[in-house]
């Protein structure tokens, strides 16, 4: 269609690519004598959530058990996870409530804490941000002291966009910040609209991430962050800065509470194109879990592309759920 | 590679001579807003009295034909008869139509179609004889599965309606329509309103399908204009004011092309495509230009 129509992906997936180097990765079944070999080299794991360690509100079976022993072994357990609808304090609560080992919230990273983070650093004094978000979004947003407008419902001023183009726009915002809304509506992406059109390049344009789809329990799911991130860079004909997995800044969140040792390190994901990606690009460990999203057949389909960027979304290892880890962690 | 003229002087009336018809857009061609353009009415008179046919080819999917015969009379324009008006809404009804009824196929059986979309867009789906999702008493004894998600203009477009309609759209033979890829339109004061296109775009993204686009610049449009009129593509103009959407849709169904700078495009954009080197490029140059299409009065006889 229109020429200035952008591509998906937000920041650089070549570039991502071209950080992840090193040889091919073989996706080996991670188990036996390997499995204990990798888990011992291992100082700090870095887990996903969603399709991970949980579906909604089902733990996967084993899995606490599994992270209990690793803790119990002394490994640092972190969690990063591009949902952008938790604060980490209600995130620690629902580790509690599954049955996982008890983690504080500075082992956890969410985009919604992530996205507060970056606009602290990348706005100017005095700005403010307009949020298509949660309330979760808003309480990391107000922890970070990042002045914000927008979560909840959109207050109309009138029945028709005609109307809704003439309420006043706040003088102070300088970005758009786009996270998981269930109050998403045409009304919300008409204001979003217009403050990037009001100060051009001035205004940021983020997202906390792409993912398309939110797996629940029973293998249903729900539109995710990615769908209102890509309504918004289509109205305004802009690309977004993604905050989530796979670019690196998240790490970088990690990397800048903790001291990580890359080699060190693994990350354990279900999605081949955030997980993973940014753990081959950050020279992680990479441990594909298939209890979520991605397919052994899709990971085939990667290794076997003659487009090299592709071979950056393969991992080094895979399990079919974090309990197999189980043996490799034997009795304490 | 078309050379985007300006039109006018004896090269207007070698264009204008020829043409057995124009097909018009409508929003920013011959009105914007609640304002026709000046001399518009008045082009338009005299093209009917030139012999010449003018049809309309709009990617509006708000409004149904018959609200837009009584826009055409408001603001000021005489004469335009529904059956000269080819809306983004009517052409995506004709569409589903063709494709969930067949050839004269019964509405039984046809399964629905989940609109995304305002009151103009549902009737002229109904007007097509199909069923929407959520109206209307079920039939008995049949089941009727969603087989159609139209994704058009939605000014009440929420996360609610986005969920339902990916639920009906994991079912692979349930078809993804959009009425337009228009990313965004613009209001009389300047400002911009969310389009078809942007909806369209959360709902690929969330379901994993690429939709089905009736509008400018896929060919659908010209495809129920020739079925209704039969007109000769060497011998008709397209008149836009949008290069990635009139001026491509032009070039795409043979036609020559009129950009109208009383719109959304700017003459330095055309400019920008001409001198790019990306071959795509070179089809959204129209071969001439106007400031306003009263500018081809002087080209049709006295």
């Amino acid at each position: 269609m229109g020429a200035a129509r952008r591509g998906a992906r937000g920041w650089g997936a070549a570039a991502m690519a071209a950080m992840a180097g090193g040889g091919p990765r073989r996706c080996r079944r991670l188990e036996g004598e390997a499995a204990r070999a990798v888990l011992a080299a291992a100082d700090t794991l870095l887990f996903d959530c969603d399709g991970v360690l949980w579906r909604g509100e089902a733990a996967v079976g084993g899995a606490a058990a599994a992270l209990g022993r690793l803790a119990a072994a002394g490994k640092r357990l972190c969690y990063v996870t591009n949902n952008s609808s938790r604060t980490r304090v209600a995130y620690t609560e629902k580790l509690r409530r599954l049955g996982f080992p008890p983690a504080e919230p500075r082992h956890v990273f969410g985009s919604a804490y992530c996205a507060a983070r970056y606009l602290r650093q990348a706005l100017p004094p005095g700005a403010a941000a307009y949020v298509l978000g949660s309330p979760a979004l808003a309480a990391e947003l107000e922890a970070a002291g990042v002045p914000h407008l927008g979560p909840g419902p959109a207050a109309l001023p009138g029945p028709a966009p005609a109307d809704w183009a003439q309420a006043p726009l706040d003088p102070a915002v300088r970005a758009v910040l786009v996270a998981f809304d269930e109050h998403f509506s045409y009304a919300k992406l008409c204001q979003a609209l217009r403050y990037l059109l009001r100060d051009g390049p001035d205004c940021l344009l983020v997202g906390t991430n792409r993912d398309n789809r939110l797996p629940l329990e029973g293998g249903t799911a729900i539109p995710g962050t990615g769908c209102l991130v890509k309504a918004v860079e289509t109205a305004a004909q802009r690309e977004a800065f993604i905050v989530g997995k796979p670019n690196r800044f998240m790490f970088d969140c990690v990397a800048s509470e903790f001291d990580i040792d890359p080699a060190r390190t693994i990350m354990v994901g279900d999605r081949l194109d955030t997980d993973i990606l940014m753990g081959n690009s950050c020279g992680l460990t990479t441990l594909l879990t298939l209890t979520g999203v991605s397919t052994l057949d899709e990971v085939q389909g990667h290794q076997q592309s003659s487009c090299p960027s592709r071979h950056s979304l393969v991992p080094d290892y895979y399990v079919d759920s974090i309990a197999d880890l189980l043996p490799a962690l034997g009795d304490p | 590679m078309a050379g985007c003229r300006r039109l006018s002087g004896a090269a207007l009336r070698e264009v204008l001579g020829p043409a057995q018809g124009l097909l018009f857009d409508c929003d920013g061609v011959l009105w914007a807003g609640e304002r026709a353009v000046p001399g518009a009415p008045e082009l338009l008179e005299r093209l009917r009295r030139s012999g010449k046919a003018a049809l309309f080819v709009s990617n509006n999917s708000r409004r149904s034909v018959a609200e837009l015969e009584r826009r055409f009379s408001r603001l000021g324009f005489r004469g335009v008869r529904a059956e000269q008006v080819f809306s983004s809404a009517l052409c995506s009804a004709l569409f589903l139509r063709q494709r969930l009824l067949g050839g004269g196929g019964s509405g039984s059986g046809a399964g629905r179609v989940f609109v995304l979309g305002g009151e103009g867009l549902r009737g002229e789906v109904r007007d097509a004889g199909l069923r929407l999702a959520g109206e209307g008493e079920p039939l008995p004894g049949a089941a009727e599965p969603v087989r159609a998600v139209l994704v058009g203009y939605d000014d009440q477009f929420t996360f609610a309606k986005l969920a339902q309609a990916c639920g009906y759209l994991r079912d692979p033979q349930c078809l993804l329509v959009a009425t337009d890829p228009d990313p965004w339109h613009p209001l009389s004061d300047g400002q911009r309103t969310p389009g078809t296109g942007s909806l369209t775009a959360a709902v690929e993204t969330a379901s994993g399908r690429k939709a089905l686009v009736v509008g400018k610049p896929n060919t659908y449009m010209f495809d129920c204009i020739v079925e209704r009129f039969g007109v000769d593509p060497s011998r008709t103009l397209m008149v836009g004011d949008r290069l990635e959407t009139d001026i491509l849709f032009g070039k795409n169904c043979g036609l020559s092309t009129i950009l109208t700078l009383t719109g959304v495009s700017r003459l330095e954009e055309a400019q920008a495509y001409m001198a790019s080197d990306s071959p795509a490029a070179k089809d959204l140059v129209p071969n001439y230009y106007v400031d306003s299409i009263a500018d081809l009065i002087p080209g049709l006889d006295e």
